[in-house]
């Protein structure tokens, strides 16, 4: 199995948690590595945002001295979109229901996020 | 000669595939490889030339879907493409084509509807077949072996070309080699890069008889529709403040997005290009000092770079130079464009690269980003110099 293939495996078990709408994994620097859309959107430019978020919040926080963020989570009405790093070159991003239960999901976005960091 | 329709490809091949030649496209299992003889055979019968399909492992008219499904209306064509539906008989279907192989498993019978359709074709034309290896699954692998060289030598005394579609399954070693080296006259190969983090596909030339072997691979992307297009994951647009970064994003692109408050952006700008068979993913940086950790972030993994500077604000130069460093892309293939040509005050190219001490062999491109001016010409230059790099 290609690594391309075996990243698509990890999030098809993120799909499985009934409440993530859609995931996908990129290299830090925005570039796609593989996603789970379910046509919500274009891939390519979500990986793109989603990165740029991530590494802005690192950014931010290491100006004051602080270590890095261990994720970064956006609330909006009809969602959350949580991302997360998962190793020093990939991270992963999901958007959820608006009702999901934010435990749930991270267990499974650490579970994933290990995963995929020893896939890379 | 019949084009490939295949972007750089028919470039590499010194025009395409000669009459009475064949191809293969060498394609490594978890790769895309049907869709470059269904291009080839869309391109060749959009271009007036007989087209025949022989079709091993789909239904003639799943087919004629997939095609469409590309935005290549088979029904259009006039009759020019002509299936040999080399499924029906193995499902025991009745089948609607002219061309039917009683029995698919059966290599005789095959090659004799081959020779009835390459006999019965008004002109030379191209036949390209859906799967090679479908048909040594079913009819053996030596069988089919012997029966290529009996259907290229025909195919040769009827000047038509041939196109292979073959995914590398693991045949004995004697088979993919023979495949690989000896069957056709030229071997295109498709496969896929799973290298440290991007993850890619792309197709080079492994041998071709009639011309000089160009040693160089094209990374590609298929679209639905549209097909096999070059591509490029990542080109940078960077340069200093209120140079025209964004602008020149969203002139270039087909569909861009940008992250902008107060009228400067403050994240990125990201666009695709889709263009003449090439594509490219496009991230345009913030040009302000402040938001330089986010430039750095963003030009990872760039294969390319366009540095904008506005041709009138001669003080900013160095900051543009300065940008090329933060976004480390020595080395890399850079283009610099020389935006608001339409200003008065702009300084000519030849004037840019004095100011900017650039050697000679640096692009320095004019522009007009407001309007689109020069906007393509600059990125079919980065692209063909992106291309060139293997």
């Amino acid at each position: 199995m290609s690594t391309s293939e075996m990243l698509g495996k990890v999030l098809a078990g993120l799909g499985k948690v009934g409440e993530i709408e859609a995931s996908a994994i990129s290299t830090r620097d925005g570039l796609l590595m593989n996603a789970d859309m379910h046509a919500a959107g274009d891939p390519e430019t979500f990986v793109a945002m989603s990165a740029t978020m991530l590494g802005a919040a690192e950014t931010a926080t290491s100006e004051l001295g602080k270590s890095v963020p261990n994720r970064v989570i956006v609330e909006t009405d009809d969602g959350k979109l949580i991302c997360m790093g998962a190793g020093p070159k990939a991270l992963v991003v999901v958007m959820t229901a608006p009702d999901a239960g934010l435990g749930l999901v991270l267990v499974e976005m650490a579970k994933a996020a290990e995963k995929i960091e020893r896939l890379i | 000669m019949i084009e490939t329709g295949i972007p750089k490809l028919d470039g590499y091949l010194h025009g395409g595939v000669p009459e009475g030649r064949s191809l293969v496209y060498y394609t490594y299992p978890g790769v895309a490889g049907d869709v470059f003889g269904m291009q080839t055979i869309c391109h060749a019968t959009s271009n007036g030339i007989l087209g025949v399909y022989v079709a091993s492992s789909t239904d003639p008219q799943m087919i004629r879907d997939q095609f469409s499904e590309f935005g290549w209306a088979t029904e259009d064509y006039n009759g020019r493409f002509i299936v040999v539906d080399a499924f029906s008989g193995l499902i025991g279907a009745d089948s609607q084509e002219r061309y039917v192989v009683s029995d698919p498993e059966d290599v005789n019978s095959l090659t004799q509807c081959i020779k009835k359709v390459m006999e019965e074709m008004s002109e030379p034309g191209i036949i390209v077949f859906e799967s090679l290896s479908t048909i040594m699954d079913l009819c053996g692998e030596s069988e089919t072996l012997d029966a290529l060289e009996e259907w290229s030598q025909y195919a040769m005394l009827y000047d038509h070309a041939l196109v292979y579609n073959f995914t590398a399954w693991p045949y004995s070693e004697e088979t993919l080699l023979h495949v690989k080296e000896n069957v056709c006259n030229s071997v295109i190969s498709v496969g896929g890069i799973t290298g440290d983090v991007i993850f890619g596909q792309y197709f080079g030339v492994l041998k071709v008889d009639w011309t000089d072997i160009a040693r160089k691979s094209t990374l590609f992307k298929v679209l639905k529709p549209g097909g096999i297009r070059a591509y490029i994951p990542k080109i940078l647009v960077t340069g200093p403040f209120d140079a025209g970064k964004s602008t020149f994003v969203h002139a270039l692109s087909n569909r861009a997005i940008s992250v902008d408050r107060l009228g400067t952006t403050i994240a990125l700008d990201h666009g695709h290009v889709d263009r003449k068979g090439f594509a490219a993913d496009i991230f345009g940086t913030p040009g302000q000092e402040r938001f330089d950790p986010i430039v750095k972030l963003l030009s990872g993994e760039a294969m390319g770079i366009f540095l904008l500077l506005d041709s009138t604000n001669t003080t900013d130069f160095k900051r543009g130079k300065r940008m090329l460093e933060i976004t480390e892309s020595f080395g890399l293939p850079v283009v610099i464009v020389a935006n608001k040509q339409d200003m008065s005050e702009a300084l000519t190219p030849e004037e840019i690269r004095r100011e900017l001490d650039m050697p000679a062999n640096v692009q320095i491109m004019p522009a007009v980003a407001a309007t689109g001016e020069g906007v393509f010409e600059a990125f079919e230059t980065l692209v063909d110099m992106v291309m060139e790099v293997d």
